[in-house]
């Protein structure tokens, strides 16, 4: 399996796509913490990047 | 049946204790964005109002004044001498309520400027202010946390942003998002320089977005005369003046010095010369104001570092013929 491949699978079962993790892949989905850290992390991404769709004419730096 | 009721069980518990596990992360993350808010240019400049309770002259105003007003240069202009001289309060990107708020939290703080001058360039004066919660960001974010039942009086929100705003008011995460998206966007902006030819840009930001701020034609610019012609004073402005006053200050409004371009294209206008000018000295000689024309004060075109500002040698020069210009006039010497 290349890297891409694992990384694949990887986030397949990290979106529900497989059922089961590739080898090696520590985390386990029935885990409460990996829920909290998965939908915090995208919060965090799209709190992050929302700003694009503002009116940033310009900023004080 | 018991079986079945711990695999039900299962996904409940997960599911409670992961939104619990969001939570405490995302109040984390509201910690942090207060953390990276502690010195956005609202709170250092309520900073320096604590700091300069003896000020003799207030200036206010958005990014014009704020690269425009040379606290030092007006001082000498103006001859204060060795007794505490002038606090430059201007906010870039700021509109009449934020600057109200501003000289409100002055005065509060004991601040008794004999002289209170407001900057400004085309229809700030007049232009109504509607805003949504997308606009309060920035330094108007302020509107968020500095007095905010009693700045809501003088812009409009949807009722829908009106929700929004009550709700956002009460996080740092939404209330100082700016702060995190001005990064992100000095980021995207670096990125985008790769391999391209340099964009001119000065401590306010990127030169062609200024020209963006500047109407498209002169027919334009002279039909908004016109109607600007029928406008009052936007209610903030209008305060500004009445509670300066109030606190023992001579108010004057100056249009502030712009390009020889601007000033030919859209200044020189008689439908802004003779009519919105003449409109607008009318309405805040009535409420005890002042107006200076200094629009031509700069004529030469290297005193700008893009379409509306000041470079610094032009600020100390404008600042200190302001200075001059305000101790010569009667009317400085008639209060306090």
């Amino acid at each position: 399996m290349t890297i891409l491949d694992w990384l694949k699978h990887a986030f397949d079962y990290m979106g529900g796509a497989q059922d089961d993790p590739p080898p090696g892949f520590g985390i386990r989905v029935e885990h409460w913490w990996f829920w909290a850290i998965w939908w915090a992390a995208l919060a965090l991404a799209i709190y992050v990047f929302s700003g694009q769709s503002s009116k940033f004419i310009y900023i004080d730096f | 049946m018991s079986s079945k009721v711990g695999i039900l069980d299962a996904p409940k518990r997960i599911f409670i204790l992961a939104l619990a596990g969001i939570v405490l992360m995302l109040a984390a993350l509201d910690r942090e964005v207060a953390r990276l808010s502690r010195n956005t240019i609202p709170r250092w400049t309520m900073g320096r109002v604590r700091q300069s309770r003896g000020a003799q002259a207030i200036a206010l105003g958005n990014s014009l004044i704020g690269v425009g007003f040379n606290e030092p240069s007006f001082d000498a202009g103006m001859g204060v001498g060795k007794l505490p001289g002038s606090i430059n309060l201007a906010m870039g990107g700021s509109s009449g309520v934020e600057q109200l708020l501003m000289l409100r939290y002055a005065l509060e703080q004991g601040l008794r400027p004999r002289t209170v001058i407001f900057g400004f360039f085309d229809f700030t004066l007049t232009h109504p202010l509607e805003y949504s919660t997308r606009d309060l960001i920035g330094n108007r974010a302020m509107l968020y946390y500095m007095e905010p039942e009693y700045a809501r009086r003088y812009y409009h929100l949807s009722p829908h942003d009106r929700a929004e705003f009550e709700i956002m008011r009460h996080f740092e995460l939404f209330e100082d998002r700016g702060t995190v998206w001005e990064r992100v966007e000095l980021f995207r902006r670096a990125l985008a320089q790769q391999g391209m030819p340099p964009e001119k840009s000065n401590s306010m930001g990127r030169s062609v977005d200024f020209a963006m701020l500047e109407y498209p034609s002169a027919s334009e610019f002279i039909a908004e005369c016109g109607r600007a012609r029928r406008n009052p004073l936007i209610p903030s402005i209008r305060e500004i003046a009445l509670q300066a006053e109030a606190a023992g200050a001579n108010v004057y409004f100056v249009e502030m010095p712009m390009p020889p371009d601007h000033v030919h294209l859209f200044y020189d206008q008689p439908q802004w010369s003779a009519g919105y000018r003449a409109h607008l000295r009318e309405m805040l000689g009535g409420i005890g104001a002042q107006y200076v024309d200094a629009s031509h004060w700069m004529p030469d075109e290297n005193s700008f570092e893009d379409p509306l500002h000041l470079t610094y040698a032009g600020a100390q020069e404008f600042s200190r013929h302001l200075g001059e210009y305000l101790r010569r006039l009667p009317s400085g010497e008639t209060k306090n």
